[in-house]
């Protein structure tokens, strides 16, 4: 109880509660606008933490999460375009009441359920964290290893349209780290005889690199453009407490979705959002109303999509394992502060997973004030020019880079990753899995190293323990669930036209396959079109 | 596509044996049993050519193509960029030649006059952007105001420049 009242104390202190409001409006402003998603504000915000001491700085990157987790509903509902790959499915109704002049209940409705599914999934992440981290310490190389393979099927869910991509993008980002001083022999290994490279590629510099410069190119191109044209009603009366009546159950059962989604790793928001919609519309006693406004249709995906951050906290604090790009970014801010997630985070850091609660709640008050006050503020950034915005983002990689390890060497490598990562997307190689690569990929070669040391190289210690055999087995049903769900997805592929909705109607296909909602899926397409 | 696969397929085979030719050159062999410092990316180059022998093999069919015009004749003929994607692709260039430079002023004149002259030459050179006072006024107030909250307020070390001893 002294260590919850601690962490609750750390969490108000002024600077932490700055960093935290700062975070949570930064996610929610670049979240707001079409083509940054939430891992690029993380991403903008990074090099902001990097001054600072390691609670205001992580309260500053979940405060981010959360802002940006609720933030893409504000262009879904707006202009019609998702903010966010998760904010999809709340186009549907979310746009259509904004087109009836309801924006205002739309915006509001929207809030409420986000708030709603954040804190529900943070009561479930605060009551299995520590179960899950007790039977992680138990963990050797050997287990470990198991546990990062398995997080590395993770690609497969971000592998978006195509496997095979997903999996060339994994290894590139598995080649990437080998990159360096070997930390087991003391052996250069690809470094040319240079002393930067012994150092190896900092996986920020490379995420600086493949997420933000690809959208700075894209932007300066002319691509990705958008208006405020059919904004047409002023965002008052939000909070629409009184509409709401009678969804709460719904939004209970849209987060435990989100929840269990989020802890699945490869899933993650979008497929949430849109299984939380199709449940939505399944048990409403009105269906025919869903696509034409009907708040039900909002309130479910938005809830849906922000509990899957709860959800996705659970692997990446517990195991340290990060399920999707966006907690592979924190997972590598939270290195940066010297917070090693996992099992040891409870035994060494147990007042900062305290103070991490508080401060994703108070995020999520943060969050709802912003929207109320800050709507109108929220439609004007949607006006400010993409190629401003552009220029502010380059200069700000450019900080974050150099910042990572104050050498000039790191924006060098910034500049060759974003060229390479806007390559990589021009060939529609996703580049997430490459993040979780880069994140995963030392780890993975560790342990396995490590645990052949300790059998004097023989490979029965894999077999001979429960756990890892467990990860293995689980890792198998995974990339032959994805194998299976992506053959059949390819007989009914249908190009979607909306930017930003591809990812998420790929992603929630493959999983609309597996449970028998094809045609559900291909109606939603079409009406998308 | 299925064009454009193969091509991806192949330069990713031939990507995959730099790399392998890069390890066994550049990876000394400890000596110690498998897999040595050397194995796991000699892993990697292996799975990397198998994935894009894959792609040769069976490209993929795909509603979503990219912007390019494939000829109709069959044969082994490249798929022709179309104009937008020369034109991003020359805008690619401009952004990769810009951090470059700036990457390269940094050290040299320092972040409050590497910054201002890039933001002048991406607005300008890459936008064409002929607004020049607002160029200039944004040139300016950017590059201080990132200096301000990164240096002064947050204690960033932001690079001063080895031209100027200040």
């Amino acid at each position: 109880m002294e260590a919850v009242l601690q962490a609750i104390a750390a969490a108000t202190q002024p600077g932490v509660l700055a960093a935290t409001t700062a975070g949570a409006i930064a996610g929610l402003v670049v979240s707001a606008v079409p083509g940054l998603t939430f891992s690029m504000a993380l991403i903008l915000v990074m090099p902001f933490t990097f001054g600072m001491d390691a609670l205001p700085a992580i309260a500053m990157l979940f405060g981010v999460y959360s802002g940006g987790m609720t933030g893409g509903a504000v262009s879904a509902v707006l202009i019609g375009i998702p903010g966010t790959p998760s904010a999809a499915a709340t186009v549907f109704d979310g746009y259509a009441m904004a087109r009836k002049g309801e924006a205002s209940v739309a915006l509001g409705a929207s809030v409420i359920a986000s708030a709603f599914g954040g804190l529900f999934s943070l009561v479930v992440m605060a009551l299995l964290l520590e179960q899950v981290a007790a039977v992680a310490i138990r963990f050797g190389p050997a287990e470990i290893f198991a546990l990062v393979l398995f997080g590395l099927s993770t690609i497969c869910g971000l592998a978006e349209r195509s496997l095979v991509r997903g999996l060339i993008a994994g290894v590139l980002g598995l080649m990437i780290m080998t990159v360096g001083l070997d930390e087991i022999d003391g052996v250069g290994r690809l470094t040319f005889g240079t002393v930067q490279l012994q150092q190896g590629v900092h996986m920020l510099v490379a995420m600086i690199g493949l997420f933000a410069v690809p959208k700075v190119i894209e932007t300066f191109a002319g691509h990705g453009r958008v208006s405020l044209e059919t904004v047409t009603e002023d965002v008052r009366g939000l909070l629409p407490w009184s509409r709401l009546r009678g969804y709460w159950g719904l939004m209970t059962r849209a987060s435990i979705i989100g929840t269990l989604v989020g802890a699945v790793p490869g899933t993650g928001g979008p497929i949430a959002s849109f299984l939380a919609y199709d449940h939505a519309r399944r048990f409403s006693k009105r269906p025919e109303e869903y696509g034409k406004g009907e708040i039900g249709g909002v309130v479910a995906p938005e809830a849906a999509n922000n509990a899957v951050m709860g959800g996705a906290l659970i692997p990446m604090l517990s195991l340290g394992i990060p399920v999707d790009a966006a907690t592979a970014i924190i997972l590598g801010g939270l290195l940066i502060h010297g917070l090693q997630p996992g099992p040891l985070l409870f035994q060494t850091n147990l007042d900062v997973i305290y103070a991490l609660y508080v401060t994703v709640m108070v995020s999520w008050i943060v969050i709802l004030l912003a929207q109320v006050i800050g709507i109108r503020i929220f439609v004007r950034v949607l006006r400010v020019p993409p190629h401003l915005l552009a220029v502010c983002i380059l200069g700000l990689c450019v900080i974050g880079a150099y910042a990572v390890r104050n050498s000039t060497f790191d924006v060098y490598a910034m500049a060759v990753f974003g060229l390479g990562g806007y390559l990589l997307q021009r060939a529609r190689i996703p580049v997430a899995p490459v993040v979780l690569g880069l994140v995963l990929g030392p780890t993975l070669e560790q342990q396995y190293r490590t645990a052949l040391i300790l059998s004097e190289g023989s490979h029965t210690i894999f077999l001979e323990s429960p756990f890892a055999m467990t990860f293995f087995a689980l890792t198998a049903a995974v990339v032959g669930w994805h194998v299976w769900s992506s053959l059949r997805a390819r007989e009914v592929r249908v190009a979607p036209s909306a930017e930003g909705s591809a990812e998420a109607l790929d992603q929630s296909t493959a999983f609309s396959v597996a449970t028998g909602r094809f045609s559900r899926i291909a109606k939603w397409r079409r009406r998308w079109r | 596509m299925s064009r454009a696969d193969r091509w991806l397929g192949a330069t990713l085979v031939l990507m995959a044996l730099a790399w392998l030719w890069l390890v066994y050159t550049d990876i000394p062999d400890a000596g110690t049993e498998w897999p040595g410092p050397r194995g796991f990316p000699v892993l990697l180059g292996i799975v990397l050519a198998l994935l894009g022998s894959w792609l040769i093999a069976l490209p993929e069919p795909q509603a979503s193509e990219p912007r390019t015009h494939e000829p109709r004749t069959p044969g082994p003929v490249p798929p022709i960029p179309d104009p937008d994607f020369r034109r991003d692709l020359a805008v690619a260039g401009r952004v990769f030649a810009l951090l470059v430079l700036c990457a390269f002023l940094l050290d040299r004149a320092g972040f409050l006059i590497a910054t201002p002259l890039v933001i002048v030459l991406a607005m300008g050179g890459v936008l064409r952007m002929r607004r020049w006072l607002f160029i200039a006024c944004f040139a300016a107030i950017f590059p201080l105001g990132c200096w301000v909250v990164f240096s002064a307020l947050l204690g960033i070390p932001l690079p001063r420049g080895s031209w100027m001893a200040w």
